[in-house]
């Protein structure tokens, strides 16, 4: 670590993982819920675990990639964060109203909760992941002002290079397409339609920018290799990402009101949108392969990779599919989508947090990389959770494509609970895997209480930037 | 550029590239050899040198390139698939289809690719003062490309022909009009990269720039030249 | 063959790229916004309509349900219950209000929101009405 500030990326991982266990936790819950009909009932219901499950993933990346950006714009940028004070209280402010919005879902029916914190006067609340209370929305823009003025001042006083400009067009257009939220109209076309500003343009636009922009910041670091290299890779990365992911919306737009020629549109531009993701894939296994330098951290270096493998399996492949209108027509709203969901947000934006917290984590510990037994817990954390995701999302393409035949595409075609019980083995499979996944994770969080030899100096000499 | 269309051959890749670049080059390859041909031959009178046998423009041009090149080749595709599909309305619409303002739109593209393609060489012998002038003249020919585009999307219209009128309105204006604003974009570059031409930021020996926006219009153009026939002629 | 590869082209491609593509976005947008009406017949949207979405949404009916194939996969398609339940307001309402407080033992089962009259009518009229949006003819068939 280079600059005192860094270590305030510290807290935002630790609530980053903290979170992500609450994810796992309320996906077994939820899975369980798949096979066994009454679980928790009235309790937890379904719906409840969902929106707890998916904001919890999204507000623990959102911590990782804050996390993230804390730790990378000051060694960018070569000078002391702004105000560490600042990006400290808005890391409580943040996770006081996460954990707050949490409880509200948990305590009271939801009905409830949208009535106490006023969604009568500006009623954005019951849309798919963006559930949270209005009041916490705008608890977000707050926060996300915030972290932008911090980082933007620190931009501005240091150097500025390829990667943390990236990193910035990222959050900023993260912040922007998060203001669609606020908009809901009565007519649920046009709500849908604006709906997919913030969703789509999130995880299939911005959010590949700040992907691409830590992938690039931890190549550079553990493999040595030219900036100059990395950067115009990430340059052109980014660029297949926004011609393709831009117009890719049109896939979203194929059965919800709007015009016909987005199913060529979308269909022909989310093609493509496998692209990017393959040049991430070749892009750090290249840059690892070129290395001009054996960084101690390898767990690092295997999370890079494994970053770049699996966002173009799920996001790639798996969004590939199913994206063309006339497969799309009887795939959509199955759990083909939801296979494609697990493996694409683990495999993206799950594991590119988890590269940046493996790298960072180390040095903000005072070491350059973690004791060799250390780094092996890690990675048996990595393989156990990248496995059992791989299983989670065949057993729930099985299920999609069993569904799709049973309830779409058969000639007597069965309603949907009739369907649902005959591919309940799947359900199980799916479940077993997520118990496997939890396992993986209890290993990787262990892997940080791991005692083992200190990495030796002589190590760490070829190693240091 | 026809001829070049015919005539060309593939160029074998370095083995000391890097492996990802490698990667890119040869997904590239073939799609590429017509284009590199057309500008190594207006080359072929100028002494190559070291530059023999090179990638004209920027390899990042040509991630690019591939890239729309893959869109296009996907709707042409599904025209094709929905062509087979509804033979009858296509055949309806085609007949429908004013063939000289093709024609004219062809001709149009071929010689501002003509231009540009002599503006890289005027600028190769050192007369960027010509190269400027004849990109000019690519960018004008580019303009009535889009004036006899405009003119004859607004007969159709008032003939009562939109996008929503069938299938085959729908896939005519969709490709046409995504090509169009393609146009917009390829003189957006040669007007950028005219203006570098005048300022002499390009010299023989350094003409990456504009080999770049020389690449990316002749795409333009090469796209044109399936459009045309598949949408208008061939039945 | 050798070639060359600099940053600054690398950015103008991103630049210039992403522009244009957002142009294009925005410009199908606008179209898509205008052409609209035809195919949400918005002038139906009335008061029992509007009372009906504001009720889906709190109570997180997506958490469960898709409509329109956009939601969660735990429980039926709604954008097609009218046409399923027979064209039939009162059949909708009448499933909803008879939902057991404590579920069905060993199966998933709606939960039981205790709606008004007046609330069940808004939220069969909202399915009604969304039923009726021009989705190119999906779902494929009656069963979601």
């Amino acid at each position: 670590m280079k600059f005192q500030s860094q270590a305030v990326a510290m807290p935002y991982f630790i609530a980053a993982i903290g979170l992500f266990l609450g994810q796992i936790l309320f996906g077994l819950i939820m899975g369980l819920q798949y096979v066994m009909g009454d679980f928790l009932f009235p309790e937890i219901p379904f719906n409840v675990a969902r929106m707890v499950h998916t904001n919890l993933l999204i507000v623990w990346v959102l911590f990782g990639f804050m996390g993230s950006a804390y730790y990378l714009i000051p060694e960018e940028s070569q000078t002391e964060l702004f105000s560490p004070k600042l990006a400290l209280a808005l890391f409580w402010i943040f996770l006081v109203a996460g954990a707050l919005t949490i409880v509200g879902y948990l305590a009271v029916p939801y009905a409830t909760l949208a009535e106490i914190t006023g969604n009568d006067l500006l009623p954005t609340m019951g849309r798919e992941f963006l559930e949270q209370p209005t009041i916490t929305k705008i608890g977000i823009v707050i926060v996300a002002l915030g972290f932008l003025f911090n980082l933007g001042m620190t931009v501005l006083k240091g150097r500025k290079t390829v990667i943390s400009m990236v990193l910035m067009i990222g959050l900023v257009g993260l912040a922007v397409m998060f203001l669609f939220s606020f908009y809901n109209p009565h007519n649920l076309v046009l709500d849908k339609m604006f709906w997919w500003y913030t969703v789509h343009l999130w995880v299939e636009g911005v959010w590949e920018l700040i992907l691409g922009a830590i992938l690039a910041f931890v190549l550079i670091k553990i493999t040595g290799v030219d900036r100059e290299v990395i950067e115009k890779w990430l340059y052109m990365i980014i660029a297949m990402a926004l011609i393709t992911g831009i117009l890719g919306t049109g896939h979203h737009y194929f059965w919800i009101g709007t015009p016909d020629y987005w199913q060529l549109l979308g269909s022909v531009f989310s093609a493509l949108e496998p692209i990017p993701f393959f040049m991430m894939t070749l892009f750090a296994f290249n840059m690892i392969n070129k290395r001009r330098r054996e960084h101690p951290n390898k767990a690092a270096a295997l999370w890079a990779m494994g970053t770049g493998v699996m966002a173009f399996l799920g996001a790639g492949v798996w969004g590939f599919l199913h994206t063309l209108s006339p497969v799309n027509y009887y795939t959509h709203g199955t759990q083909i989508t939801a296979a494609h969901g697990h493996m694409a947000f683990y495999g993206a934006y799950a594991m590119i947090v988890m590269t940046m917290i493996s790298y960072a984590m180390p040095n903000i510990r005072g070491r350059i990389a973690n004791s060799r037994q250390a780094q092996v817990i890690e990675m048996w954390g990595f393989w156990l959770m990248t496995v059992s995701m791989v299983f989670i999302t065949l057993f729930l393409t099985g299920a999609g494509i069993l569904q799709v035949w049973l309830q779409r595409f058969s000639d007597n075609p069965q309603g949907f609970m009739a369907v649902q019980s005959q591919i309940e083995v799947f359900y199980w499979m799916r479940e077993l895997s997520g118990v496997i996944f939890l396992i993986g994770l209890a290993v990787y969080i262990y892997s940080f209480f791991a005692k083992g030899d200190e990495v030796t100096v002589d190590n760490a000499a070829t190693a240091s930037a | 550029m026809n001829q070049t269309l015919s005539s060309s051959t593939p160029t074998s890749l370095s083995p000391e590239s890097t492996r990802l670049d490698t990667e890119a080059q040869s997904s590239i390859g073939n799609s590429m050899d017509t284009e590199t041909d057309s500008i190594t031959a207006s080359e072929t009178s100028v002494s190559k040198g070291s530059r023999s046998g090179r990638l004209p423009g920027d390899l990042a041009m040509w991630i690019f390139i591939l890239a729309e090149l893959t869109a296009f080749a996907l709707l042409f595709s599904i025209y094709a698939v929905n062509r087979a599909l509804y033979p009858d309305i296509f055949a309806e619409g085609q007949a429908g289809l004013d063939i000289t303002s093709g024609l004219a739109n062809t001709l149009a593209l071929l010689s501002s690719s003509y231009f540009v393609a002599r503006a890289v060489t005027s600028v190769e012998h050192g007369n960027n003062r010509k190269g400027f002038y004849e990109l000019l003249a690519a960018i004008g020919m580019g303009a009535v490309y889009l004036v006899i585009k405009i003119l004859e999307y607004k007969h159709s219209i008032e003939l009562g022909y939109d996008i929503t009128t069938n299938v085959f309105y729908q896939y005519y204006y969709l490709l046409t009009a995504f090509h169009f604003l393609h146009v917009i974009l390829g003189m957006i570059i040669l007007a950028f990269v005219a203006i570098k031409t005048r300022k002499k930021a390009y010299t023989p020996d350094s003409i990456m720039g504009l080999e770049s926006g020389a690449c990316y219009w002749h795409m333009v153009d090469l796209l044109w030249l399936i459009l045309f026939p598949l949408v208008y002629v061939l039945h | 063959m050798s070639e060359t590869f600099t940053k600054t082209m690398a950015r103008n491609i991103f630049y210039g790229g992403s522009l244009f593509f957002i142009l294009v976005f925005l410009g199908l947008s606008f179209h898509t916004t205008r052409v609209l009406p035809e195919r949400d017949h918005r002038e139906n949207i009335n008061e029992d309509v509007i009372l009906g979405k504001k009720l889906w949404e709190d109570n997180n009916c997506i958490g469960c349900h898709t409509l329109m194939g956009e939601g969660a996969y735990f429980a039926p398609e709604l954008a097609n219950v009218y046409d399923r339940f027979g064209k039939n307001k009162e059949a909708i309402k009448a499933f909803i209000k008879s939902r057991p407080a404590n579920g069905i033992p060993g199966r998933r089962s709606m939960p039981q929101f205790n709606f008004s009259e007046e609330e069940l009518e808004a939220l069969a009229e909202f399915l009604k009405w969304t039923s009726e949006i021009d989705d190119g003819n999906w779902p494929p068939n009656i069963q979601g």
